[in-house]
């Protein structure tokens, strides 16, 4: 089911997004889909990059793991998602909580650190889950989400709801033997699930040629016995036809599909990671194929580009996300002893902070907190 | 009243609870078809069928890594680890998103699932099927330890376990299986998590374990007796989190303690509670908090001199117990 990855890389995407709308029969996809998948790339692009100046400008901490240059893959894959579906995202994938509907307000209290982010400020930016749209919390641990989207597949299975999981990971996670796991159980119990692997070629500095002997990661889905298919992960026409015939798939009990998506991220692995592994050649040969202009060329030739639209959404965008981070700089931090909660479904507060003396003298324990 | 044994208790837990809740289903290597390889999910395939008694494929890691996600999605999953020794494959799921998801989605998203794990030693199992690794897991807050000495609490914890919200590590002594019978109740009933039990009291000294160690404690509890010593003998029950107060209670009561467990001994629960007592209590101590358990080598040996000098047993007990009234 592999297809040859790298042909369609080397042709100009807008060739391949012409062939991809004409070709194999494939319906047409609406005006309106195809005006919406451009919007969202640019609300993701305008939405990381100031969440980028926002890091820079140390108006939060710890770090960003930016996806700019990835939006096709991460709109195109996420854009049909019910309400009631669940993505299992990695660090790199905080903007698909956009297509999903999670508040950005929520989004940027997560960057922030804030009580008012959906997990009350514990998790890394960007780390961010939102319970009320199945969005699974991510660890830092690579695969982890694969594995436990792998299981919320199996209770949609076992309660017969028609609800699917989209796990997105990168190169670097398929080397591991939990991806291996994952895929495997779910081509046995033919789980409704999605696997999307976004191949920036770049596993934090380390190249997909020391990860994989293969070309495609898409033929990996062979020994699991479900389709596998590459395609331009730079192209969101193409995108998102592997990825509603694979949502689909999954839907109606098809079982499970592996997409590779071969794209690239612009930036480092983080905001801190100059990226100087890289060949200035090779970032600006995959920045020639943004796919947001990409895009723009395509819906011009399909008479669907008005002048000044990109500027009233941006500017509509823009709008929004002041409206979030001024939400996020009120919001309080979590207060101190918080930290002590959400261990169990009880609380361990009274234990940590009043340990109880049993000494004939007075005590000698120490609350956690001094 | 019906007698049952240790692994009667707990496929019975199970089959109740699979009756009580369709959400609770089983996952594991061997547990259907084959009705697990000590036969406690016996009869549940043939009852419950292969969508809740689920035969997995040869991977820890998915097996508790589906479960989790499974009860992400409002299940209840009993996944079950064959023997201790084979739970490293899964110790990222265990340690870093079971015992982490609800803490790091700020209580929003949590996996009450329960892990039963066959462990311990003194069959002849060899190296790698007679491990007791409960240390690392009462080393993860976020996860809910337990380790039943009788057939009325594997059954009872058991049934707490599955109803629990939090994800709950359910240790069952192998040896223990078949080599104990107790009167349970028709009727259901549970065990409360996080209660230690007073197994049989005494004003002399505290003996503390859990677990097939538990039985020893006991048995050495009835050699001092012979000696005119009264020993307090405290089941922990659950090892994560610790009843304190019941260790302190009794310790205020007899100013003596000894623990005995299966697991080595460095930073071992008796590490832990030699430390409650020593920070909580120094006043309470007429003797030195003493140890009884496995020595700190890598694993536990075949050879059946060598498996001996390994385990816990009543001789070891009634030595230290012994020691600690001198002193």
């Amino acid at each position: 089911m592999a297809t040859k990855a790298r042909e369609r890389i080397e042709r100009p995407s807008r060739e391949t997004a012409q062939q991809a709308s004409s070709g194999n029969g494939a319906e047409p996809l609406s005006a309106e889909l195809l005006k919406r998948l451009y919007s969202y790339m640019l609300k993701c692009r305008t939405v990381e990059e100031r969440a980028r100046v926002l890091f820079k400008q140390g108006k939060f901490a710890g770090n960003y793991y930016a996806a700019v240059g990835q939006e096709a893959t991460e709109v195109g894959c996420s854009i049909d998602l019910e309400e009631q579906d669940c993505i299992a995202p990695s660090h790199r994938d905080f903007i698909s909580h956009i297509m999903k509907g999670t508040p950005l307000k929520f989004m940027f209290a997560q960057l922030y650190a804030r009580k008012t982010s959906p997990d009350q400020g514990r998790s890394s930016p960007a780390h961010c889950g939102y319970a009320p749209l199945n969005i699974i919390t991510p660890a830092s641990t690579i695969a982890a989400q694969l594995n436990i989207g792998t299981g919320v597949a199996l209770a949609y299975k076992m309660q017969k709801k028609p609800n699917i999981v989209v796990a997105f990971s990168g190169d670097g996670s398929t080397s591991l033997g939990s991806w291996h796991e994952a895929l495997n159980f779910a081509g046995v119990a033919r789980l409704p699930i999605v696997y999307v692997v976004q191949n920036n070629l770049w596993a934090e500095s380390v190249s997909v040629k020391l990860q994989t002997a293969v070309e495609d990661l898409s033929v990996k889905a062979q020994a699991y016995g479900f389709p596998g298919v590459t395609v331009d992960g730079n192209d969101v026409v193409e995108v998102y036809r592997a990825a509603r015939e694979a949502i689909h798939r999954a839907r109606s009990g098809g079982g499970p599909t592996l997409i590779e998506c071969k794209t690239y991220r612009w930036y480092g692995h983080s905001e801190i990671d100059p990226a100087k592994y890289r060949s200035p050649e090779e970032v600006e040969y995959w920045k020639s194929k943004d796919p947001i202009p990409n895009m723009e060329r395509y819906l011009e030739e399909r008479k669907l580009w008005a002048d000044g639209w990109k500027q009233e959404l941006t500017a509509q965008f823009n709008k929004e996300i002041d409206e979030a981070v001024e939400f996020a700089e009120n919001s309080p931090y979590p207060e101190p002893e918080e930290c002590l909660d959400h261990v169990y479904d009880f609380s361990i507060r009274e234990r940590e902070l009043n340990r109880k003396p049993w000494t004939f003298r007075n005590a000698v324990a120490t609350p956690a907190n001094q | 009243m019906a007698l049952s044994t240790y692994i009667e208790a707990i496929t019975t837990g199970l089959a109740e609870e699979m009756r009580r809740d369709e959400r609770v289903f089983i996952i594991g290597e061997d547990v259907g078809v084959m009705g697990g390889v000590f036969k406690a999910t016996k009869g549940l395939y043939e009852e419950f069928g292969a969508d809740r008694v689920i035969d997995s494929p040869l991977a820890e890691g998915i097996i508790i890594s589906s479960a989790i996600g499974a009860a992400l999605a409002g299940m209840r999953p009993v996944p079950e680890i064959q023997f201790a020794d084979f739970v490293t494959p899964a110790m990222d799921a265990i340690t870093q998103q079971a015992a982490k998801l609800r803490y790091r989605s700020g209580g929003t998203q949590t996996c009450p699932i329960t892990v039963r794990i066959c462990y311990g030693g003194g069959v002849g199992g060899g190296l790698y099927h007679s491990q007791t690794n409960t240390t690392w897991f009462i080393h993860e807050p976020g996860l809910v330890v337990v380790a039943p000495s009788t057939p009325y609490d594997a059954k009872g914890l058991l049934k707490s376990a599955i109803r629990d919200d939090n994800p709950v590590i359910y240790f069952e002594h192998k040896k223990l299986y078949r080599s104990i019978k107790e009167e349970l109740p028709e009727e259901d009933y549970t065990v409360p998590l996080g209660k230690a039990a007073v197994r049989r009291q005494g004003h002399d000294l505290t003996a503390i374990s859990y677990g097939y160690t538990l039985q020893l404690t006991l048995q050495a509890a009835e050699k001092m007796k012979e000696k005119g010593v009264d020993v307090e003998v405290i089941d922990l029950r659950t090892l994560s989190p610790l009843d304190k107060d019941t260790i302190l209670e009794s310790v205020a009561k007899t100013n003596r303690a000894v623990i005995v467990h299966e697991d080595h001994r460095t930073l071992g629960v008796g590490a832990e509670i030699s430390a409650i007592i020593a920070e909580e209590a120094f006043d309470c101590l007429d003797a030195p908090v003493v140890r009884v358990t496995a020595p700190d080598v890598p694993a536990i040996p075949f050879s059946a001199p060598l498996e001996k000098f390994y385990m816990p047993s009543v001789e070891k007990i009634v030595t230290a117990l012994e020691r600690t009234t001198e002193y």
